[in-house]
């Protein structure tokens, strides 16, 4: 028998029971639709994070952290530094930031500097923290620019704002603001209020120490709000450069933390930033750092943990639609079955008129592969659009919140074919057993006329 | 006066006994006979008395219990299940009682089916399915259905499908069995008119001892499985 006439043979079959067909082979659409999902689903979120983290550099970049910071946060592992007595704390200071710039493959060292403001466009305020940011890393893929420009240099009173704090701030329009004032309050010690005779006053008054004081910045660029959070290096939603954050009065620390992990009340940096002219060099500065005592915390080291969860996590996708395969495959199991019963007298004929075991076989086997080929093909259909439209009504419902548009789903060639390559496979395997009965088929039997 | 030809088919000791739940039931025992080429040999005996079962042998359909057969100087009982399907769609042709049509396929596609399985092309497959349709006089029906087609129409497209790849063996199993007197007769003539004229070898298989004696040259009656009466056999 020839290929072409095998596709024929069980082309015209399947389409003689054309409902059963069509709900059988709907079974392995199921089945594939969700399994297709669950992996695009998963493959989708790796590929996002991987991408944007490598699109940002985010992979050039090492925090440092003192070991009080690091056991703050909670990032442990087996880099992690001993516990060391107050006596032997090392302080992250403008010498060490130094230091660190010295070594090889270092681009640049930026300490993590954030104080609280008030932010105020028309009526509207919000509070913030505020991040010291060099013009130079602002103009780096770090931050992405959704409009406008970079502050072009550190001295300026420009400032870029997020996306996600315009639309707190009921912008509707984030381009109108562009180039439009914004007023900034900071808070500082007001040592008018303090009576220096009598330091215990200081926080006993109908006020506060505290006055307010309020400065003028210009929106130069509206960065894009990270759909994962963003990375580790930009946890805010204002950003200044360093020459105009010297010219405001502030506060000199972020939160009370600070002051708690600041031994002996000396004032030192929480958090460096190291950032590295290749991914390659993490490892080499990385070790350096820590043999100054430093605790450190690079990206990479963590993405190849990621990795494994994300093995994991598509692992838990694919069994979940594993079962919906199986349910299709037994599907697929009893369609033939129930074919064989209708047709025993014409398998019992074809025998008689010259067929082999292995014809009959085969006809069987390319009826179920037909099925798997279209529920597949179908499958994977149905798989893309269920992913665009939970994409889309996820999206509309983050976009409310301020997130960018995000791919949720991803659909490599390999899964493409793969999928269908793999309903094929399924359902040969669920043929294999109604093939071999058809193919035991006695002709004697099976044409007794009496 | 057939001793001059030499034999297309021959049987030794043929015994088949079927397995019924615990009962065995011996439906052929030792069958010797041998069949010269070019003959139309009737065979007779009632319902039970193993003739379908002899023919089913013949026609690779069924193996013996034991003894041999032999077609052409190959033992059967030789072949393996691939060479056997490929002597039932090259060697034989079989019709049956209730002509064994597809129901769902034409009367050309019917007639073609033995081609398909042989590996001929499609166009050469409906080329000869019409070809042999018309010579049962049956061109015209080639794309009715077996159940748009008479008793007798059915039989021929059955015949036309045994002839389709050309084999020197007919085998015809009670093919009257479902068709009034006059059609039975057209068809036993069909198939003498086919012995005579492309001297294929036709075993038929019928109770009707009359339409026997008035075609065949030869005839042997079985009795319970066994031969009872040889006529006119070498």
């Amino acid at each position: 028998m020839k290929l072409i006439d095998y596709i024929d043979q069980s082309f015209s079959n399947l389409k003689r029971r054309k409902l059963r067909t069509a709900l059988t082979t709907f079974g392995v659409v199921i089945g594939i639709g969700a399994l297709v999902c669950m992996i695009a689903y998963g493959k989708g979120i790796q590929k996002n994070i991987s991408d944007s983290f490598t699109q940002m550099e985010l992979f050039n970049y090492i925090s440092v952290f003192t070991e009080s910071a690091l056991s703050r946060l909670g990032i442990g592992g087996e880099r992690r530094i001993k516990a060391q007595g107050a006596d032997s704390a090392v302080f992250l200071d403008d010498a060490v930031l130094k230091e660190i710039e010295r070594m090889r493959g270092v681009e640049m060292v930026f300490a993590d500097v954030r104080f609280p403001a008030a932010v105020r466009l028309d009526e509207n305020e919000e509070f913030v923290l505020i991040q010291v940011l060099s013009s130079e890393l602002t103009a780096s893929p770090v931050i992405k620019l959704r409009s406008g420009t970079p502050y072009s240099s550190d001295d300026e009173n420009s400032l870029v704002i997020s996306d996600s704090l315009l639309t707190r701030l009921g912008v509707k329009d984030f381009d109108s603001v562009l180039g439009q004032e914004i007023s900034v309050s900071t808070l500082s010690f007001d040592f008018s209020q303090v009576d220096p005779m009598d330091l215990s006053s200081l926080f006993q008054g109908d006020r506060l120490p505290f006055s307010r004081d309020d400065y003028r910045f210009k929106i130069v660029g509206i960065a894009e709000r990270m759909g994962f959070g963003g990375p580790a290096l930009l946890r805010s939603d204002v950003f200044i450069p360093p020459g105009a954050s010297e010219g405001l009065k502030k506060l000199p620390f972020s939160n009370l933390w600070d002051l708690f992990q600041s031994p002996g009340m000396r004032r030192g940096y929480s958090l460096v930033n190291v950032k590295l002219s290749s991914p390659r060099f993490v490892d080499p500065v990385q070790e350096e750092i820590e043999k100054m005592g430093f605790g450190t915390f690079a990206l990479m080291d963590q993405f190849e943990e990621l990795k494994r969860g994300f093995l994991i996590l598509n692992g838990v996708l694919a069994a979940v639609g594993m079962i919906a395969i199986v349910v299709a495959s037994l599907g697929i199991v009893n369609t033939m079955v129930m074919s064989i019963l209708e047709r025993y007298a014409e398998i019992g004929i074809m025998k008689a008129v010259g067929a082999s075991d292995k014809d009959i076989k085969k006809i069987f086997f390319f009826e179920a592969s037909m099925i798997g080929f279209l529920g597949g093909v179908l499958g994977l259909g149905l798989g893309w659009l269920v992913s665009v439209l939970i994409n889309h009504v996820v999206n509309a419902f983050l976009a409310g919140e301020g997130v960018p548009f995000i791919q949720f789903f991803n659909f490599p060639l390999w899964l493409c074919l793969g999928a269908v390559a793999f309903a094929i496979l399924v359902s040969l395997a669920a043929g294999i057993y109604p093939a071999v009965r058809a193919a035991r088929v006695d002709p004697v039997v099976a044409l007794r006329h009496d | 006066m057939m001793k001059d030809f030499p034999s297309i088919i021959e049987a030794e000791g043929l015994t088949k006994v079927y397995a019924m739940g615990k009962v065995r039931v011996m439906a052929l025992e030792d069958v010797t006979l041998s069949i010269p080429r070019g003959s139309f040999l009737g065979i007779t005996g009632p319902s039970g008395s193993g003739k379908s079962t002899l023919l089913n042998l013949i026609g690779g359909l069924d193996t013996p219990t034991s003894g041999t057969i032999r077609v052409h100087g190959k033992f059967l009982s030789r072949m393996s299940n691939e060479e056997l399907a490929h002597y039932r769609r090259a060697d034989v042709g079989m019709i049956f009682q209730s002509f064994n049509l597809i129901s769902s396929l034409t009367a050309a596609e019917n007639v073609a089916l033995p081609l398909l399985f042989a590996g001929v092309a499609k166009r050469e497959r409906r080329q000869r399915a019409r070809d042999v349709l018309n010579k049962v006089g049956l061109g015209s029906r080639a794309e009715h259905r077996p159940l748009e087609l008479s008793g007798g129409e059915q039989q021929r497209v059955a015949i036309a499908r045994a002839l389709v790849n050309r084999p020197e063996i007919l085998l015809a199993d009670e093919p009257t069995g479902n068709l009034d007197s006059r059609t039975s007769k057209e068809i036993v003539r069909f198939l003498s008119d086919l012995n005579k004229e492309r001297s294929i070898t036709v075993v038929l298989v019928s109770h009707e001892e009359g339409l026997i004696r008035e075609y065949c040259h030869l005839a042997i009656h079985l009795q319970d499985g066994a031969l009872a009466m040889k006529d006119g056999m070498p």
